[in-house]
């Protein structure tokens, strides 16, 4: 009994690696049997093959590089901009009526059909990448923040001020650490959405000099270069799971709490 | 500190321009040094009265005033010589629990090393030594609610105004919890108005049991309890405690079948 449990155990272990392992080997597998041409679909040695000449020559590093500082710079400016707006928002009453006109129009609009006008204003360098991203990632987090705000449990509240906090001592004491959980589920969604505006920039406005993970694929793809493509696509992932999962850890590092209910 | 409450009402806007009554008119005078316990069935306005006292709500009219102990005649403004403790404890879930028994005195402005050994000290005399660095979820109800005791025993307030603090625990750490209050009241004095639904917690704890109707919230009749203190939880198997409950069990029996009719009304229900 306990020795079918012990298997059972271990295969639940090890299918998700398998999973992925079995796949790579049917495409192996297909592309060679069926001789498919590699600017098709290019054989995953191929693609490995095509990533450690990337790695060895330095390019990989210098295109994830630029990406990576897009991405933390685009993050950073949603991030403070939208904690205080959504702040501002939960706890005033006048700012709530402001700022809610704009968040209901802007909000649902798609922010990368905003991309011409950015670069009207600001040609195809570093400020229009890192403020298309900066924009859109504004929005998840803003709302997040606010709705953390307005959702603090009243409760708490008011045994702090039983307790003689003031107003101020309130905010800072009960009703933004009560928010920190909500934003950052509001935050790990903007970097979700900071990652995609970058690299679409990239692709839309990217150039050479630039460089970035977006334009080396939209030239691989142009110049055909299937392995390339493939390549940064791996690397792409890789690096999007390593965000997350670095975010992750990170909340849990500086909120253990919020994991604990 | 005597507290005087003088025809309190309370009124919240139901639905579609309705009026739910919870207090209708309650007059008390809470005596200086005993502990009070309000007892009624579910929505009375018990726990409404609680945080009037406490200035934690407004009244929609009437009056409460706590004399201050010095001076006759003049009054304390309420909230600053009272404490409560809540059935939810509501502790901070994102502080320890010697950060939440702090919570009061950092809001002071007391130093870090200050508060902290007082705050040390009290956690060690509600028997929550070793848990000082845990987080309110990490507990039991019962420890949790030990620490919300401590952390409104640390303010050094003379009222101590306690909401259905042991509703939610199981029987045994119940009583418990009651054996440990009656110590702290018996040493402290403090003016404890404690409110709740049970009978026994009412007589065991109290100097007097306010028996409310049931919403709208009114006196319906204060039994005195003339049972002598130190007291323990042996004190429930005596005949004076029997006669005591009998009272008032017939009293809050037609109140508690008038409240269960009115909330299984339409728009009845709280």
């Amino acid at each position: 009994m306990t020795r079918t449990w012990d298997m059972r155990a271990l295969a639940e272990r090890i299918l998700p690696t398998l999973s992925i392992l079995g796949f790579i080997l049917l495409w192996q597998v297909f592309v060679d049997f069926r001789g498919i041409p590699a600017i098709y679909l290019p054989a995953p040695t191929e693609i490995v093959k095509t990533l450690w000449e990337m790695i060895l020559d330095g390019s990989i590093f210098v295109h994830l590089g630029a990406t990576l500082l897009r991405i933390f710079a685009g993050f950073l400016l949603a991030a403070f901009t939208g904690i205080i707006v959504g702040l501002m928002m939960g706890m005033s009453r006048i700012f709530e009526r402001i700022a809610d006109p704009w968040i209901a129009a802007l909000y649902p609009l798609p922010k990368i059909s905003l991309i011409p006008l950015l670069i009207i204003w600001l040609g195809t360098g570093e400020g229009y990448k890192i403020l298309i991203s900066a924009v859109t990632a504004f929005f998840p987090i803003a709302m997040s923040t606010y709705a953390g705000v307005r959702q603090v449990d009243r409760g708490l509240v008011k045994a702090a001020e039983d307790l003689g906090a003031n107003r101020t001592q309130v905010q800072l004491n009960v009703i933004l650490p009560a928010a920190i959980p909500s934003i950052f589920s509001g935050l790990q969604l903007g970097m979700g959405v900071t990652i995609i505006l970058v690299v679409a920039a990239e692709m839309i406005g990217g150039s050479s000099r630039g460089g970035g993970m977006g334009y080396l694929l939209i030239h691989a793809g142009q110049v055909m270069e299937t392995e390339k493509v493939f390549a940064s696509l791996v690397v792409l992932t890789l690096m999007g799971a390593a965000i997350i999962k670095g975010q992750q850890w990170l909340d849990r590092r500086l909120a253990p709490w919020a994991v604990l209910h | 500190m005597n507290i005087s409450v003088e025809n309190v009402r309370q009124v919240w806007a139901g639905r579609a321009g309705s009026e739910v009554v919870a207090l209708a008119g309650f007059s008390h005078h809470f005596r200086s040094g005993k502990f009070s316990c309000i007892l009624g069935p579910s929505g009375c306005g018990k726990s409404t009265l609680a945080q009037i006292v406490g200035g934690l709500e407004k009244a929609t009219s009437g009056t409460v005033t706590i004399d201050h102990p010095g001076e006759p005649g003049r009054v304390v403004p309420l909230g600053s010589q009272s404490v409560m403790v809540w059935q939810n404890q509501n502790l901070f879930p994102w502080r320890t629990i010697v950060e939440n028994v702090a919570f009061g005195l950092q809001m002071s402005g007391m130093p870090l090393a200050e508060r902290t050994e007082r705050a040390m000290n009290l956690i060690a005399s509600v028997g929550l030594k070793g848990f000082e660095k845990h987080f309110p979820p990490q507990l039991s109800g019962g420890m949790r609610q030990r620490a919300a005791l401590a952390r409104a025993l640390i303010m050094d307030r003379p009222v101590l105004l306690m909401d259905e603090p042991f509703g939610a625990l199981d029987a045994q750490t119940k009583i418990v919890m009651q054996e440990e209050l009656l110590k702290i009241f018996e040493a402290t004095r403090k003016t404890v108005i404690f409110v709740t639904h049970s009978i026994d917690e009412a007589i065991l704890l109290g100097d007097e049991v306010v028996v409310m109707t049931a919403r709208p919230g009114r006196i319906k009749e204060v039994i005195p309890v003339d049972l002598p203190r130190p007291r323990s939880f042996d004190l429930v198997s005596t005949p004076e405690f029997g006669k005591l409950f009998d009272r008032a069990f017939h009293l809050i029996r037609d109140e508690v079948t008038k409240a269960m009719m009115e909330m299984n009304q339409p728009g009845g229900a709280s």
